[in-house]
């Protein structure tokens, strides 16, 4: 994994990697000072610059895979099961998308769609992609590019709040009828849970600098 | 202790893998991740402005119009946001009313507000300390999201509760305004660069 360190160009001076730069105050520091800790915080403004994890591309994967197999239960087994006068009607995640498209909101649906559903996907096929190229020291460019589109999506994900809502839905029906709770529930949950534990473990700029050290001798691997 | 700014010293970040670049590769892409390097982002305080005032526009409808309806019996009731909070404190659920009343409408308001004090901040300056400024746009910036559960909310009553003429209950175009103001409140604070905040300080004191 050693390999020469090409992501710094010839053009910027030396000391430069003797120096740490905050990105949200945009203060210079000495990362001599500071390296030998696990974790990097701003002097001045206290955002987190950096933290290093042993064995983190092994234990990411384990967990992206985790993530992946509980996607499809979370996303279509029943969710909530309610009982009115001898009615009964189930939901999913995806019932809910597919609800709100029959009722004349597509928009919305899509807004659903998206962020309950595709957006958390597409994180997770990304992380998975990025890790694999690291653990196998290939494809270089489309992992970074991957890992771009990554962190754009990243704050689009929200199925913490998704699993707000399903919360608040519970109480706001439990008055009116009778509910059931299903399976999906459950996956769903865990699919959470995985979720914010891989972007616990899962450091950006650890990962940053694995992708900066990816000896791809094919350029081809695109 | 003095404060050095790393553009003082010539040194840029790449905005998207953080990688330490020399101020005169600005304008050119990222050697790590191609991103296009620049010391701040640009226009920064100009598109925020563009989207956190369209945001306060749509805000009036996300508030006045109703976010959905229930269709029980035959009879619609269409309720607002703030009508939706009502009626969780009136059934006595003082928590699930306050996480609500927070989510949809306490966490918009603040967002809007806190984001015209950056904004007026990073223009004419020292209104509160620079520390505080920041602490407040990590809030804005984590909290934004949470705003979403209204629309979440929605969406599962809608696939629930639908027993053709006994009861449904339907998605309304207040739903899609406040959806609108939760997506572009977001973009304005990703579009705001942190660093200004303390650009400001620099520029008004010089090193401590």
């Amino acid at each position: 994994m050693h390999s020469d360190d090409n992501t710094q160009p010839n053009k910027v001076p030396k000391q430069i990697e003797k120096l740490i730069a905050c990105p949200e105050c945009d203060l210079l520091m000495v990362a001599d000072k500071l390296s030998r800790k696990q974790q990097i915080n701003c002097k001045r403004c206290g955002s987190l610059l950096n933290i290093y994890r042993n064995n983190m591309v092994t234990y990411s994967l384990s967990l992206v895979l985790t993530a992946l197999i509980l996607f499809i239960p979370a996303s279509f087994l029943t969710i909530l099961r309610i009982d009115i006068l001898g009615h009964t009607q189930e939901a999913s995640v995806w019932d809910s998308v597919l609800g709100l498209y029959h009722s004349g909101m597509a928009t919305i649906s899509v807004l659903v769609l998206m962020c309950g559903l595709a957006i958390p996907l597409v994180k997770l096929l990304c992380q998975l992609y990025v890790l694999l190229a690291i653990y196998f020291n290939k494809a270089k460019h489309s992992a970074i590019f991957y890992f771009k589109i990554y962190q754009e999506l990243k704050e689009w994900g929200m199925l913490e709040i998704y699993l707000l809502g399903i919360l608040v839905s519970i109480v706001k029906l439990h008055g009116m009828a009778e509910l059931h709770i299903g399976m999906g529930l459950a996956c769903f949950i865990m699919l959470l849970f995985v979720q914010v534990w891989l972007e616990v473990i899962m450091s950006p700029l650890q990962t940053w600098t694995l992708l900066g050290k990816i000896n791809d001798h094919s350029k081809s691997a695109r | 202790m003095t404060t050095v700014r790393a553009l003082d010293r010539g040194i840029i970040l790449c905005h998207v893998c953080h990688l330490q670049t020399s101020i005169h590769d600005e304008n050119t892409p990222c050697p790590r991740c191609k991103t296009r390097l620049h010391a701040r982002k640009p226009q920064s305080i100009t598109k925020t402005w563009l989207l956190l005032i369209t945001a306060a526009i749509l805000y009036i409808p996300a508030n006045l119009l109703p976010i959905m309806t229930v269709n029980y019996l035959g009879m619609a009731t269409p309720s607002t946001i703030m009508e939706g909070v009502i009626t969780f404190i009136n059934l006595g659920d003082w928590f699930v009313g306050g996480v609500v009343f927070t989510a949809s409408i306490l966490v918009p308001s603040m967002k809007l507000i806190g984001m015209f004090i950056l904004l007026i901040y990073v223009q004419y300056g020292r209104l509160l300390p620079p520390k505080t400024c920041t602490i407040m746009f990590r809030l804005i910036e984590w909290i934004g999201r949470w705003s979403m559960l209204d629309i979440f909310v929605i969406a599962i009553m809608v696939a629930l509760v639908n027993f053709g003429n006994l009861s449904t209950i339907e998605a309304d175009w207040g739903a899609l305004a406040f959806g609108s103001v939760v997506i572009i409140t977001m973009f304005a604070a990703m579009s705001f660069d942190p660093r200004l905040i303390w650009d400001h300080i620099e520029s008004n004191e010089g090193n401590k």
